[in-house]
């Protein structure tokens, strides 16, 4: 290993510093151009001349972005919710539980990651038209929110990584209180489920990234705009004619507030995972 | 029946745990796959039309037979890896060892070349074309990631300050969204003359370029010359794209590689000092070896999700830059959402899928005895 002298320390620290300049600095050109006029913006200025901060005003009560940001906020926590409720009995399940065909279920799901979502949203499209067969809750769920979210609630990789974290529980804690007659549920809910909080609040970011991210599917299964989430409603915006940048801006860096509100919070668990993850795949 | 209950408990338990999931996962992540299939052999718009047989996959890829010799050849491009691998250390000559995978690996690049320049001649140019375009993508985005991510990681390996931070900020693009992130690349990117970007290659006297808007190809641009087809490489529209896809996943691989440093054994360091090797050496003998394995897997791993790119691309995707950012998803996004041909785009999907799968095994190839050691 190359490790450096205390005088060199200036390459790796340079390094560092041009890397972190240029991954943030899309986010503080985003902030300068939402302050601009719209002239500055469609100029290509540094800096705006002088900061409008009417320009969040007139995005936030305009073109029904509130409207936007909060069906993104309440599909993107009612998907958390369902991921957490399906993932964590069959992360639970496959981890601790003893039944027949146990592993071989388990890794014909973890084969479905696989799949490429390109190919499965055409099929999906078809299901929720309810095609195929019939849904409850209505004939067909385009343009409900129903069919934004339940087909996320299953997630094969969030219920792998609770599963690898669940694993490491010792088994003398089930043995301990199945002696006193504890089901399943009781000490899922009573031991598992707190011992486990790191890796919850984790997957919970994760699932809610993704969901906040989630853009094809939307754009696809939405014709009109009251369910539109925010990614949708900014797709829209760019393509539109004769766009204002700044306003543009102004709507992007809403958006990603949460996210970035989300994150800030939870960044060390959030690297943790990552690192581990990535080696142990 | 409460006896048989009591008896299963558990049985049970685990069945009904897992059940929401099952249910769902099933339904949405692995039906799908098999009713494509079987969309993909009908007439489909918007609703179930005649049986068509192979028809759409006839159209897509001009004859079916060479996508198969396509295939076949990929294939036996991961059988000149394996030979190599498997026999390199057994021979006392690696001379032949050596000859014979490179003839196997001739051998496929023919059968390659061939199948390619059938489907092309008559099969659905703009598909094709689109899988060479994500091939761009994916090739260029991972091997700079990667190599990028390196260098970073040898970095915050070092006793820095503050190196909590940094990791915090170099995730910041990751978890940015794709089409949020798209939307500022879309103005810094434009194709305004002084625009900063613009401005700033002008100081290393580059002419200011349309980017986003520029659908001519890399080598056209930087050396002048027009060639055709594959060596040609991405038009400078596609490469901004690739742009995006390196700010958003170098700090993510340089993560995963800075972990992969801090768990090679300290020992070894300390052993190759007292032999009294250079740092270079040790560099070179020591880390390299044990850290290529992750370097691979992540470059597979990663050259195989850069196949699904979209969000970014479909948000920063400019008419000017014609079809040369139609990369394999949005063209088959755009074939059931604008032109409403689901029949086809399910046997594109299909066709994707395949190769897809191709890439896997290499991936169970190449892995197939990953050093260990933790």
């Amino acid at each position: 290993m190359i490790s450096f002298q205390k005088k060199e320390l200036i390459i790796p620290y340079t390094i560092l510093f041009i890397v972190m300049f240029l991954s943030v600095y899309p986010l503080l050109y985003m902030i300068s151009v939402s302050l601009m006029t719209s002239g500055e913006a469609s100029n290509q200025y540094l800096l705006p001349k002088v900061p409008r901060f009417e320009n969040y005003i007139e995005v936030w009560s305009s073109n029904n972005f509130q409207q936007y940001t909060l069906n993104s906020i309440i599909i993107s926590g009612l998907i958390v919710i369902g991921v957490l409720c399906t993932s964590i009995p069959a992360a639970y399940a496959f981890a601790k539980i003893q039944f027949p065909f146990r592993d071989v279920i388990f890794y014909s799901l973890l084969l479905s990651l696989m799949i490429p979502e390109i190919i499965a949203l055409l099929p999906h499209l078809l299901i929720i038209r309810g095609n195929i067969f019939p849904l409850p809750f209505g004939p067909s769920w385009m343009n409900s929110l129903q069919g934004l979210t339940v087909p996320f609630f299953g997630n094969v990789f969030i219920i792998f990584l609770l599963r690898q974290y669940i694993k490491k529980i010792p088994n003398e804690l089930w043995d301990a209180a199945r002696m006193d007659g504890a089901s399943h549920f009781y000490f899922l809910r009573k031991v598992v489920i707190p011992m486990s909080m790191p890796i919850i609040v984790t997957v919970s970011l994760f699932a809610f990234i993704l969901a906040w991210n989630s853009f094809a599917w939307p754009l696809l299964i939405l014709t009109k705009e009251d369910w539109f989430p925010v990614t949708v409603s900014i797709y829209s915006f760019i393509r539109e004619a004769g766009t204002q940048y700044n306003l543009l801006m102004a709507a992007s860096l809403i958006s990603i507030f949460p996210v970035l509100l989300l994150y800030f919070f939870t960044q060390r668990l959030f690297l943790e995972s990552i690192s581990n993850f990535g080696l142990k795949q | 029946m409460s006896k048989i209950f009591s008896k299963y408990s558990e049985q049970i338990n685990g069945y009904i745990f897992i059940l929401p999931a099952f249910l769902i996962i099933s339904l949405f992540g692995i039906f799908p796959v098999f009713f494509g299939m079987y969309m993909s052999l009908h007439k489909w718009k918007v609703f179930k039309g005649r049986f068509l047989g192979f028809e759409n996959y006839q159209k897509i890829l001009g004859d079916i037979s060479s996508f198969w010799i396509f295939i076949l050849g990929l294939l036996i491009m991961i059988a000149s890896y394996w030979v190599w691998s498997e026999y390199k250390d057994k021979m006392k000559n690696r001379i032949y060892c050596f000859v014979v995978s490179s003839l196997i690996l001739l051998i496929s690049l023919y059968l390659i070349n061939i199948s390619w320049a059938n489907m092309m001649e008559k099969g659905d140019a703009d598909f094709l074309n689109s899988l060479i375009y994500i091939f761009y993508y994916s090739f260029f985005a991972i091997t700079t990631e990667v190599g990028l991510g390196l260098l970073i990681a040898f970095a915050l390996y070092q006793k820095l300050k503050g190196k909590q931070f940094f990791q915090m900020i170099l995730l910041f693009p990751y978890i940015t969204p794709a089409v949020m992130g798209g939307a500022v690349f879309f103005i810094i990117f434009g194709k305004a003359e002084n625009s900063i970007l613009n401005e700033f290659i002008g100081i290393f006297g580059y002419d200011p370029q349309l980017w986003l808007f520029d659908k001519r190809k890399i080598t056209e641009i930087m050396f002048g010359i027009k060639i055709e087809g594959f060596f040609a490489g991405p038009s400078l529209a596609l490469l901004t794209s690739i742009l995006y896809g390196v700010w958003s996943y170098t700090g993510y691989y340089a993560i995963i590689l800075l972990a992969g440093l801090s768990i090679i054994p300290s020992d070894l360091y300390e052993a190759a000092k007292a032999e009294g090797a250079t740092r270079w050496q040790t560099f070179i003998k020591i880390t390299i070896p044990l850290l290529m394995p992750i370097i691979f897997f992540l470059l597979l791993t990663g050259f195989i999700n850069s196949f699904q790119a979209f969000n970014h691309i479909m948000v920063m995707k400019t008419s000017s830059a014609g079809e040369t950012m139609d990369v394999v998803t949005i063209e088959i996004f755009d074939h059931f959402w604008d032109r409403v041909k689901f029949g086809y785009a399910a046997a594109e999907g299909v066709v994707l899928f395949i190769i897809l799968n191709v890439l896997a095994i290499s991936q169970y190839v190449i892995f197939r005895k990953r050093l260990n050691y933790d």
